[in-house]
């Protein structure tokens, strides 16, 4: 990890230990190794010890349009279903080598019958057989707490129990199968804002 | 365009400096040695250096010529090497996309309409993975089936025979790739075959432009130049599709008008690019792309790639700079040291060439005292010294035996006339200095020096030279006083600080030394000299003029057969008077001033004129008439009277033939001066006179006094025989003045005496005269000759001749000596009145004659 990341999270982190022990929010900025924003970055709040638990979601959609897919990266709990829909003229193979989640579905137009079920928490790297430049990304949580940061990088969750969590913060720019070391954080009555430094750039 | 052309073209190398250079140059390396020397050593220097320069170049290009071809061979073998790894790379990854799962999965199977766009979509993607811009799906009859990209549609619209091309070309491969130019830019086109199960199988086309990577890959493995050259078929000129040259030598390359089909394979050209000279040898590229598809093969509208591998022949052969800084330095280096080496010896040549210089003027100038330097060294410098210093030697000894020689008597060992003069110059410059002194120069002359001679033979006369010396040394020599021998048996003495009292006291000396006579060996020898003084600053200014003085005095002394005799003006023939005066008188001879008188000579017996005497006057135009005395002596003192006789003569033999046809056959009588008894040639001169007038000899009368025989005998009686011989008549003057011995006078041709007139005169009254003048008489006649009287100034005189039988009469009592042209009327009259007193006898009419006289 970086130093630089590391000392500014622990700076945030004890400048809110001192607040009571209540339900509070979270807000995490990410920022890449340029401090830009970073638009597209998981972030999970893991308790530090045993687990939360969570339910599926309802049926999430990622959809594949002029040769892209949408969007790129979708977080989701474990047993969530997904479907892929097609909304190109030309045909896609959408597959998934990942250990997370294997799966191929062959060239198709439109909506395949069957929606993925992703049962194993992880990150799902997805692309299409015919067509390299497309690539998307499904992370796998168990636990409840999550977000993708949007065009600002801050990812905001609430209602958390006081206590004592993991923050674990990952983006496509990244290396395969790599995420930024576990923060622990210590929550309280309070908000907590923290903040997280990507060691990659992902400025285009 | 111009046009490649074979070999190398050689390189000259740098001419040596120009030999016409500037004149002004060409005088200041003439002009020393050393500047010569050095310079020729220098010149020689860069002389060698460029050659040396030259060779190497030569060396290079040489080397050039070897290796640059094989060089070329081998970026050949590279450029084809990367090329076909290219090729190959293109291929094998065309094969993995035909191959792709994922691809085969889209356009293996029936492509529906529908689907096209799909397989589109995927054959953009798979063209992208290996840079193709184009991709084309084609059936197995080659048939397009679907195409992506714009160069795709060029293809098919500029093949349209595609399918057919591809088949043929395809014949025995997988796959193929050929170059083809689209858009101005090289491609490669490779084809794929896709495996699959089925009989039919489809392919896929690409389109990949040729990067630069392959020029830039080779030109890393080869350190030479890669550039290609395309044209569409049949479109004219090249472009350049790549190179590694720098731009204007590849547009330089590019319009040259290669052809491909002629040029030789692997040969090599020279082609100037940008001022630079190339090495070019076609590639066998070409012959590897004109292989494949579809360049070269088919019509209009092919592409030609001519790839040009090159090297800068002037960078073969450049002197790599680490070779021309050595070369450099070794230049300067070799020119400093021998500049060094050769000024060194250039001095040590000309140092000493100058020392020698001048010590050869020292020479030059007179100083034969200092000797040369350098004479120890060994080479040719010494050598020159050494004969430097001989002639040194040589030179000094000449010229002590020429000064010896100069100024010394060698057989006296006395001072000659020269040392003489010089140190009468030198006494009188000293005494001119202190302001007071005089100098006095005693001069002598040995009388009759030349009897001695003739008489005791020349090794006595030098004797008794060297003993007159030894004699003179004795007597007139003082402390620094100088006895000298001016020549033959003239002597002179030096006094210092004499004046005329000293110079007689010492003349007087030398005089009484003279009394005793010389022993030499059993002979003794009685000799008198002529002695004569002068002083300084009495009697002369300057050395010159005393010396002169002397002399004069001297002949004076002599003449005059007296003692010492002191300079005086009135003796003086040389005197400026007397100087003009022979001027004058040859003025006088020139212009017709001199007058011929005669003065008539009378039988005493009957007082006939038989002859005359003749004598010169001179008629001055400003003095009038000048007396003989004047200017006979002189004349005889300056030999003019040489001149004056034969004037005389010549005068004579005209009036005597004026005389002769009035009737009066005369005997004219000429005095011969000693100048003239010693003149040779006086015996022609008269005779051609003699037969210029018509004259005969028997004439005249030669009148000669014994002192002028007597002077020198042997010559004066050899010009009597002969002029006795031709017919003269000789006649001894001024008789009984002289010592001549009766035994000398009776071997002289003479026919007459003349008897002195001083005896004459005095006969009257002197009886020793008259008996002198009767002995004489009787003497005379005795010996066969006539006897003349001179002066005759009375009748009483003639009685006496007439009684003692003299022969002739000469004298005033009868005649005057007159101008010649009044000879004739005289002589008529004087017959006239001798007729008119005539007696019957001979003494009656001698009577008559002395009445007349009387």
């Amino acid at each position: 990890m970086h130093p630089h990341s590391l000392l500014s999270i622990l700076a945030l982190v004890t400048s809110v230990a001192l607040a009571p022990a209540h339900a509070a929010g979270v807000t995490v900025t990410v920022t890449d190794k340029g401090g830009q924003v970073v638009t597209g970055a998981a972030v999970l709040l893991e308790p530090a010890s045993g687990r939360a638990g969570v339910k599926p979601l309802a049926p999430v959609e990622v959809s594949q349009a002029k040769r892209q897919f949408n969007p790129r990266v979708t977080i989701l709990t474990v047993g969530t279903a997904v479907n892929f829909p097609n909304f190109d003229t030309v045909r896609h193979h959408v597959f998934s080598d990942s250990p997370t989640k294997k799966f191929d579905i062959k060239l198709y137009a439109g909506t395949p019958a069957k929606p993925v079920v992703f049962d194993k928490a992880g990150i799902v790297d997805m692309g299409c057989n015919i067509h390299d430049a497309m690539a998307a990304w499904i992370v796998v949580s168990d636990t409840p707490w999550y977000g993708v940061s949007g065009n600002d990088g801050t990812v905001a969750i609430d209602n958390l129990p006081a206590g004592n969590y993991r923050l674990r913060v990952w983006h496509p720019a990244m290396d395969y199968n790599t995420e930024m070391p576990p923060v622990p954080v210590t929550l309280g009555a309070s908000d907590l804002k923290l903040g997280s430094r990507l060691p990659v750039s992902t400025s285009p | 365009m111009s046009s490649p052309h074979s070999g190398f073209v050689s390189h000259s190398v740098p001419e040596p400096a120009d030999p016409s250079a500037p004149k002004g140059v060409a005088r200041w390396m003439n002009r020393s040695l050393a500047t010569r020397l050095i310079m020729m050593v220098l010149g020689l220097l860069l002389l060698l250096q460029l050659f040396s320069f030259g060779a190497i170049r030569l060396s290079l290009q040489n080397q050039a010529r070897d290796v640059l071809p094989k060089q070329l061979d081998t970026a050949d073998h590279v450029l084809e090497f990367v090329l076909q790894k290219g090729f190959d790379q293109l291929t094998s990854k065309a094969n993995l996309v035909a191959n792709d799962t994922a691809f085969k999965e889209v356009a293996a199977g029936e492509v529906k309409p529908e689907d096209i766009e799909t397989v589109k979509s995927a054959m953009e993607n798979f063209g992208d993975r290996v840079g193709a811009r184009s991709v084309a799906l084609l059936d197995p009859q080659f048939r397009l089936i679907a195409f992506t990209g714009e160069p795709g549609a060029k293809l098919t619209a500029r093949f349209p025979d595609l399918a057919a091309r591809l088949k043929t070309a395809l014949a025995d491969k997988k796959s193929a790739v050929a170059l083809v130019l689209m858009g101005g830019r090289l491609h490669q086109l490779v084809l794929a075959p896709m495996k699959s199960a089925e009989t039919t199988k489809k392919f896929i086309l690409m389109i990949v432009p040729l990067e630069d990577s392959i020029i830039k890959e080779s030109r890393n493995l080869s350190e030479h130049h890669f550039t290609l050259l395309v044209r569409t078929q049949g479109e004219g000129g090249w472009a350049v599709a790549m190179s590694s040259l720098p731009k204007a030598q590849a547009l330089a390359l590019s319009a040259v008008a290669w052809a491909p089909t002629t040029l030789a394979a692997g040969a090599i050209y020279e082609q100037g690019a940008d001022g630079e000279m190339l090495a070019v040898r076609t590639s066998s590229l070409n012959q590897m792309v004109s292989e494949g598809w579809p360049a070269g093969a088919g019509p209009a509208g092919g592409t030609e790639v001519l790839a040009l591998l090159t090297a800068s022949i002037d960078e073969a052969t450049r002197l790599k700079s680490d070779l021309q800084l050595a070369l450099l330095v070794i230049t300067i280096v070799g020119f400093v040291g021998f500049s060094v080496v050769s000024i060194y010896t250039a001095r040590r040549v000309t140092t000493p060439l100058r020392d020698l210089t001048q010590a050869a003027e020292r020479l030059g100038a007179g100083d034969l005292i200092t000797p040369m330097r350098r004479m120890r060294r060994i080479d040719e410098i010494g050598i020159l010294a050494v004969a430097f210093e001989r002639m040194r030697v040589n030179v000094a000894d000449k010229q002590q035996e020429i000064e010896k020689l100069a100024y010394w008597d060698s057989l006296t060992g006395l001072p000659n006339r020269v040392q003489f003069s010089q140190a009468v110059a030198a006494a009188i410059e000293h005494a001119q200095a202190e302001g007071r002194g005089s100098v006095a120069v005693i001069m002598l002359d040995l009388d009759r020096f030349k009897h001695v001679n003739d008489v005791l033979g020349y090794r006595l006369g030098d004797l008794l030279l060297a003993s007159l010396a030894g004699r003179l040394k004795e007597h007139g020599v003082r402390g620094q006083d100088m006895v000298a021998r001016l020549s033959g048996d003239e002597f002179a003495v030096l006094l210092h600080h004499g004046d005329s009292t000293t110079a007689q006291a010492v003349a007087a000396r030398i005089s009484h030394s003279f009394e005793v006579p010389i022993e030499l060996e059993e002979h003794t020898v009685d000799m008198g000299a002529g002695i004569g003084m002068a002083c300084w600053p009495d009697h002369a200014n300057d050395a010159e003029t005393l010396l002169s003085r002397a002399e004069v005095a001297m002949y004076t002394a002599k003449r005059r057969a007296a003692g010492p005799m002191m300079y005086d003006a009135s003796i003086d023939a040389s005197s400026a008077q007397t100087l003009s005066l022979l001027s004058e008188l040859r003025h006088a001879v020139d212009h017709g001033e001199l007058r011929l008188f005669l003065q008539p000579k009378l039988g005493l017996a009957d007082g006939a004129v038989v002859g005359a005497e003749t004598l010169v006057r001179w008629m001055h135009p400003t003095r009038g008439m000048v007396p003989p005395m004047e200017f006979i002596p002189f004349a005889e003192q300056t030999g003019y009277i040489r001149k004056l006789t034969v004037w005389i003569f010549e005068e004579a033999a005209r009036h005597w033939t004026a005389l002769n046809a009035e009737g009066h056959a005369l005997t004219l009588s000429v005095n011969l001066s000693t100048r003239d008894l010693l003149d040779q040639d006086l015996p022609q001169k008269f005779a051609s006179m003699l037969a210029l007038h018509a004259v005969p000899a028997s004439a005249f009368c030669l009148e000669i006094t014994e002192s002028a025989i007597m002077d020198d005998p042997q010559r004066a009686l050899q010009t009597l025989e002969r002029l006795s011989a031709e017919g003269f008549k000789l006649s001894i003057d001024d008789f009984g003045t002289g010592y001549s011995s009766l035994a000398y006078l009776k071997r002289l041709p003479v026919n007459e005496l003349k008897i002195d007139k001083s005896f004459v005169m005095s006969m009257e009254t002197d009886v020793d005269d008259r008996k002198i003048v009767r002995s004489t008489i009787d003497l005379a006649h005795n010996l066969g000759l006539t006897v003349v009287a001179e002066g005759v100034e009375n009748a009483k005189i003639w009685d006496l001749l007439r009684e003692l039988d003299c022969d002739h009469a000469q004298g005033y009592h009868m005649g005057r000596p007159m101008p010649a042209s009044d000879f004739a009327r005289w002589a008529a009259s004087w017959n006239g009145r001798r007729s008119g007193s005539s007696s019957p006898d001979a003494s009656a009419s001698a009577a008559a004659v002395g009445a007349v006289l009387h």
